[in-house]
């Protein structure tokens, strides 16, 4: 190719050149330049996705589009892809996926991203996307400076790793910018918008966000992570806590305890020791028994505990309700209350084990309200159990 | 056959109700997508390679014209005009679109079927003896037991999120046919020297990765106490599986850890608490249960058409020869429909050949089918005089492949070509076996033989029990074929033992011809099986068949 091999010089001069262009004239532009090479438009299908989408279309239907499927995408963003891929009568849409052997080396469950958000997204996108790329001297992006400030100085052109030039067409926009265009040129929205997400990336680490957050704070919400691994800062893949402000002072929200009768804050009226603590503290009444302790640990001070609070450190660890009937076996009379991840899809599983009450997080009593535990509150209906063992 | 009662029907519903909420919810975002899987997955709904897809259960394997015709009905509107019996007794559905998952589930309520428990870290649909009630050798039949494990494991709070998935099957004869010594819990219902009759619980059970052969944890359970003792063994399982690797979680591994003996001790201790918490309501369930499935009005009528058509039409009688077995009623016999046609995807039906059976089943055998593990179609009970008119009419639309029990009559899993764990491909692999033995004319000359093929370590082909196993592995992105030995599956289960090393893609379908060629050059005579011939002689004649070059080649590449 018969431009100059140094990338770093190639994207100065790139830089210099389009200054003072629109994002339609740099994309239209680098669509066609020597200095660029190869290119390709990677695309999320996103929330805003379809602004470059529209412009590729207008300007050249044929430009590989590279949409990475992380197999862990939402429904709607699959099938807003197929939509828009052929309302904008693109012609070269190519879909990235992780190697199946590698998805089942690393991530036979699909769990991995609880566990290991980067490992997931080097596994899902990183590593298919660099496949992919190996073929083109370019890519284009839809980064814009607004986004995070890790992309506060964003340029039209960058040099990713000495590897390849990436093109930021959109980078001076603001959000402003962005739907004014999708409005002017009537351009379909994918359909989560307007569920509450402004910011769309896979399915199981794509939360809400409320109005005035940062649209992209339901990204990996509660880590300090923001960017998904396909995306360098400095010549470094961008990983790990950047600057942030300082937090706002807040006071801890009460805990949400369940019972039949509704949502009640958890006054904290029990003093709850560890099981060790009880050795040594006679006047404990009440208890906090771990998922994998043994119930035959209690049976001593059984007859004295007023309350035992079994742990649920995540829903799909069911030793809870096995500990429960046992606890309930074993002769206890007193309080049963289930603590953790517990769903209110698990709430007459809790009852019918022996649970009394459960005890959630004010983030989960946010997201599942009353109304959602309340259709399994007649816990005591459709049971299989009290037939079988004639309590019904 | 079962008849749901008021209470069945109103649970069906209202499980269908809520499933319709959690969809709602899932996509109103109130449920995260790792929150509302394990909710899907007892819902029997997937995420497949392509799509969702959808698992119903057909509990015990039993199913009425109406419910064959309904699920006809679900392929043809909500999916693309199939379905695929798998070796679980289920059908899968491979096409759905998430927002019609509810109305699918629905329309199965509306003929008393359903897809609860098909996945998920729970009790799984419990499976049995797809002669059940038939079979000339059963001491009981294991039905009404298999339907009183069903509704007791149904929704069974405790058994909810156990360490991993739980398959408990259950068979009423000596002969196994349910495969029970390779399940989580294996019953076998046996007569103790009292004559009184119970269960051999067998415990550990599985193929999967690590394949073990059940253990017998108690020779003999008093009918009475089944369920208090299945609720023991679980809840121990529930407490000492292990949570923290998903390869190492299942109760094999629990009880190969632990030990049979800690196991038998746990579980007989916590067998005489649970005890306490059933008072008898569960055995007038059960006599409620037992009288649905008593047999069927028999017919003495002759069999004179079944003899003459025998001996004229050569068609009929090879069909006959390999797909019938003996019914315990004179002048009946047991039909397997074979799901196998040469070239053909194993396991699937389209929804005319649905229509087909069950009609098939309306007119001739007792409105009763059944689904086998080797996924094939089984009319229980049929008077000889109906089989050449039964024979003709599944000849008109593909079914009548005389194969039953042969080379051709493969278990596969849905291998690369639909499974997103699979590593190589399986399906083609069983359509070029038979499609190659069909064109050599020699699968009723080498007779009774069990393929089995898994597209990876995860074995949902049965490989490990095959006489021969195929297994497809993942080489440096080179899919390569391992085969095994000698496995069995019945009442005498072994599991089998690797040849040598593997076998490219292509490869593969000469090797099993080499294989086959051995075994008709070695065999004693006609009668003896390949299963047989390979106990009395041993791997040898067959490894130096596989590998013809010189055993230092096999050194090598191993």
């Amino acid at each position: 190719m018969p431009h100059e091999t140094n990338i770093d010089a190639r994207v100065a001069h790139l830089n210099q050149r389009y200054a003072n262009h629109g994002a339609l004239d740099v994309l239209g532009r680098a669509l066609k330049d020597d200095q660029v090479g190869r290119i390709a438009l990677v695309s999320s299908f996103g929330a805003e996705s379809v602004v470059l989408l529209h412009m590729i279309s207008v300007l050249d239907v044929s430009t590989p589009v590279l949409f990475i499927d992380t197999q862990m995408l939402f429904e709607e963003t699959v099938k807003y892809q197929q939509d828009v891929s052929s309302q904008l009568g693109l012609t070269d849409v190519r879909t990235i996926r992780a190697r199946p052997d590698a998805v089942a080396a690393h991530d036979p469950e699909g769990l991995l991203h609880q566990t290991n958000t980067d490992a997931c997204c080097d596994l899902r996108k990183t590593e298919p996307l660099e496949r992919a790329l190996g073929n083109f001297d370019a890519w284009i992006t839809g980064r814009k400076r607004f986004q995070s400030n890790s992309r506060a100085t964003l340029e039209f052109f960058e040099n990713e790793g000495n590897k390849r030039i990436k093109v930021n067409p959109l980078a001076h926009w603001t959000p402003q910018d962005v739907q004014d265009y999708m409005i002017n040129n009537r351009l379909p929205r994918h359909p989560l918008i307007s569920k509450g997400y402004p910011s769309i990336g896979c399915a199981p680490c794509t939360s809400k966000v409320a109005p005035g957050e940062d649209p992209r704070s339901g990204r990996w919400r509660d880590q300090d992570k923001e960017e998904c691994g396909i995306h360098f800062v400095n010549g470094k893949i961008v990983r790990g806590p950047l600057p942030k402000d300082p937090p706002m002072e807040e006071v801890k929200p009460m805990n949400t305890i369940v019972t039949d009768n509704g949502f009640a804050p958890d006054t904290g009226a029990d003093d709850f020791v560890t099981v060790e603590e009880l050795e040594t503290s006679n006047a404990a009444r009440a208890v906090d028994l771990p998922s994998d302790a043994d119930p035959m640990v209690l049976q001593e001070v059984l007859e004295r505990l007023e309350t035992i609070r079994v742990d649920f450190p995540t829903f799909a660890d069911g030793r809870g309700f096995t500990l429960a009937r046992r606890l309930r076996l074993m002769g206890f009379t007193g309080k049963l209350r289930a603590r953790g991840h517990v769903l209110a899809d698990q709430y007459a599983m809790a009852r019918r084990s022996g649970f009394d009450e459960v005890e959630i997080s004010p983030e989960l009593a946010e997201r599942q309200p009353w109304d959602q535990w309340k259709v399994r509150a007649e816990w005591g209906a459709h049971d299989y159990q009290s037939r079988v063992r004639g309590t019904a | 056959m079962y008849k749901y009662n008021d209470f069945d029907e109103a649970f069906v519903r209202e499980r269908v109700a809520q499933f319709r909420g959690q969809v709602e919810r899932r996509i109103d975002g109130s449920l995260a997508e790792e929150e509302f899987r394990p909710l899907r997955l007892m819902n029997g709904l997937y995420l497949q390679l392509h799509a969702y897809m959808l698992r119903v259960a057909v509990p015990y394997g039993t199913l009425s014209s109406r419910q064959m015709n309904q699920l006809a009905f679900i392929a043809d509107k909500w999916d693309r005009g199939y379905g695929h019996f798998t070796t679980r007794q289920n059908i899968q559905y491979n096409w759905p679109k998430l927002q019609d998952v509810p109305d699918m589930l629905s329309a199965l309520a509306d003929v008393e079927m359903h897809a609860i428990q098909t996945s998920g870290n729970t009790i799984r649909n419990v499976t049995s003896d797809h002669f059940a009630g038939a079979a000339a050798d059963e001491i009981e039949d294991p039905r009404p037991w298999a339907e009183l494990i069903r509704q007791w494991s149904t929704d069974h709070p405790e058994f909810q999120f156990l360490p991993r998935k739980f398959k408990i099957a259950v068979t009423g004869a000596p002969n196994d046919r349910a495969v029970v010594k390779a399940h989580d819990i294996g019953l076998q219902i046996v007569r103790n020297d009292a004559g009184e009759v119970g269960f051999e619980v067998i415990v550990g059970g599985g193929l999967g990765r690590t394949p073990m052969v059940g253990k017998v944890v108690n020779g003999f359970v008093p009918k009475e106490d089944i369920l208090p003792y299945l609720e023991a063994i679980v809840s121990v399982y529930n407490l000492l599986g292990r949570r923290d690797n998903k390869y190492k979680a299942r109760i094999k591994i629990t009880v190969h850890e632990n030990g049979l003996e800690t196991i038998q001790k746990l579980v007989e201790e916590e067998f005489k608490t649970r005890k306490a918490l059933f008072n008898g309501a569960d055995r007038e369930l059960f006599a409620q249960i037992a009288p649905q499935f008593a047999a069927p009005e028999f017919s003495a009528a002759p069999t004179d058409l079944f003899d003459a058509t025998y001996n004229d039409d050569p068609v009929f009688r090879a069909w006959a020869d390999t797909n019938l077995a003996e019914h315990r009623q004179p002048g009946y016999a047991i039909v397997t429909i074979s799901l196998k046609p040469h070239g053909k995807t194993p396991g699937d039906a389209t929804s005319d050949q649905m229509r087909v059976m069950a009609d098939l089943a309306k007119e001739f055998a007792h409105d009763e089918l059944r689904v086998s593990h080797e996924q094939n179609i089984v009319l229980p009970h049929v008077h000889k005089r109906h089989l050449p008119e039964i024979h003709a009419r599944l000849r008109a639309v593909g079914l009548a492949t005389a194969n039953v029990g042969l080379i051709s009559d493969i278990i596969a899993c849905p291998g690369m070509d639909y499974c997103a764990l699979a590593t190589a491909r399986s399906i083609p692999i069983a359509q070029e076996i038979s499609t190659r033995f069909d064109a050599l004319k020699l699968e009723h000359e080498i007779g009774d033989l069990k393929i089995k093929i898994s597209g990876c370590i995860n074995a949902c082909g049965h490989h490990h029990v095959g006489h021969i196993g195929i297994l497809g592995l993942d080489r440096a992105g080179v899919e390569n074929y391992q085969i095994t030995l000698g496995g069995d599956g019945s009442e005498t289960t072994t599991i089998g033992e690797r040849a040598g090393p593997g076998f490219s893609y292509t490869e593969i379908v000469p090797a099993i011809e080499r294989l086959m060629l051995a075994y008709l050059d070695v065999r004693e005579n006609a009668e003896e099986t390949f299963l047989e011939t390979y106990r009395r002689l041993g791997a040898e004649p067959f490894k130096a068949a596989l590998y013809p070059d010189d055993t230092g080649k096999r050194k090598h590449a191993a």
